[in-house]
């Protein structure tokens, strides 16, 4: 095994070796076109998209395409503080710009329509699952 | 006409005053002009807090959302108009909106602050600002330009 795959590359290259000298005895002369027309057109290096690239990344209610509505309460309070019902920034919920602000638009209508509370989130909606960590920021914060 | 949405939170009360009370908000608009689309009953709930209106603390109350067709300048008046109704705790009268359509521009802000529009435009303005300086090392024993 050993022998084998160390020799194999010397073997090769004498079998090159020999070839090389042959072309070159038989035909001097077109040696320059031969080897132009001997290339491979499959072995060129071929013109495509980089395949490293990631994919763009996008905040959780453009993705699943969902529109804040005031009525809605379920989903605006998932932003709400369960302390001080206050709404989390955008450095936290990791919304958009544009989203952020539709939510913070639709969460004050809730709010001037007594579906949602100022200064309380509402205890049913407690154990509702996290859409992000207030504990870690995407930005860091000054409190 | 424009599409709005009221939103309508009823004090407790008896199913019979409660449909009356509907009826009552319901043709308050067409008595003025516009039509109702689609009405929704949201249920009886526990409001989030207190609310002091005409007199009274509620604390429940059912809330209804009609949509509905109307000349803008009505709006105006059923505010006033249901703002006077005892039985109405709270109303308010929004556009109808359709699901919005953003293209998400997270991307772009997850940037670098360098590479960030609103960074480059602020640097921009910044430097507009600046006098313009020029260097010492002219070879004249005098600054030739006025200080
Ligand atoms: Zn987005």
């Amino acid at each position: 095994m050993f022998l084998r795959t160390f020799l194999r590359p010397i073997i090769m290259h004498q079998n090159r070796r020999e070839f090389l000298r042959f072309s070159s005895s038989v035909a001097e002369a077109s040696s320059s076109e031969s080897t132009e027309s001997s290339i491979d057109e499959s072995d060129l290096p071929v013109r495509m998209e980089n395949p490293f690239r990631k994919e763009r990344v996008q905040c959780v209610l453009c993705k699943h395409q969902i529109s804040p509505d005031y009525k809605n309460v379920k989903l605006l309070s998932q932003f709400q503080s369960p302390f001080t019902g206050r709404i989390y920034g955008r450095h936290i919920t990791g919304l958009c710009k544009k989203m952020q602000r539709k939510v913070e638009q639709e969460i004050v209508k809730a709010q001037k329509s007594v579906l949602m509370g100022t200064v309380t989130k509402d205890v049913q909606f407690f154990k509702d699952p996290k859409l992000f960590d207030p504990e870690k920021p995407i930005r860091p914060h000054k409190y | 006409m424009p599409s709005y949405e009221a939103l309508v939170i009823l004090r407790q009360m008896p199913r019979q005053e409660v449909i009356t009370t509907l009826k009552r908000t319901a043709e308050a608009i067409f008595s003025k002009g516009g039509f109702i689309r689609k009405l929704d009953n949201l249920g009886h709930r526990t409001l989030p807090f207190r609310v002091f209106e005409h007199g009274i603390i509620h604390k429940t109350g059912t809330a209804f959302n009609i949509t509905f067709d109307s000349p803008s300048k009505v709006v105006f008046d059923l505010n006033e108009e249901y703002g006077r109704d005892v039985d109405i705790v709270r109303s308010n009268i929004f556009k109808a909106e359709e699901p919005v359509k953003i293209k998400c521009t997270l991307q772009e802000e997850l940037q670098p602050p360098a590479y960030r529009k609103g960074v480059i435009r602020m640097l921009r303005i910044a430097r507009k600002g600046q006098k313009e300086k020029y260097p010492l090392n002219t070879g004249l024993n005098y600054y030739p330009f006025q200080k």
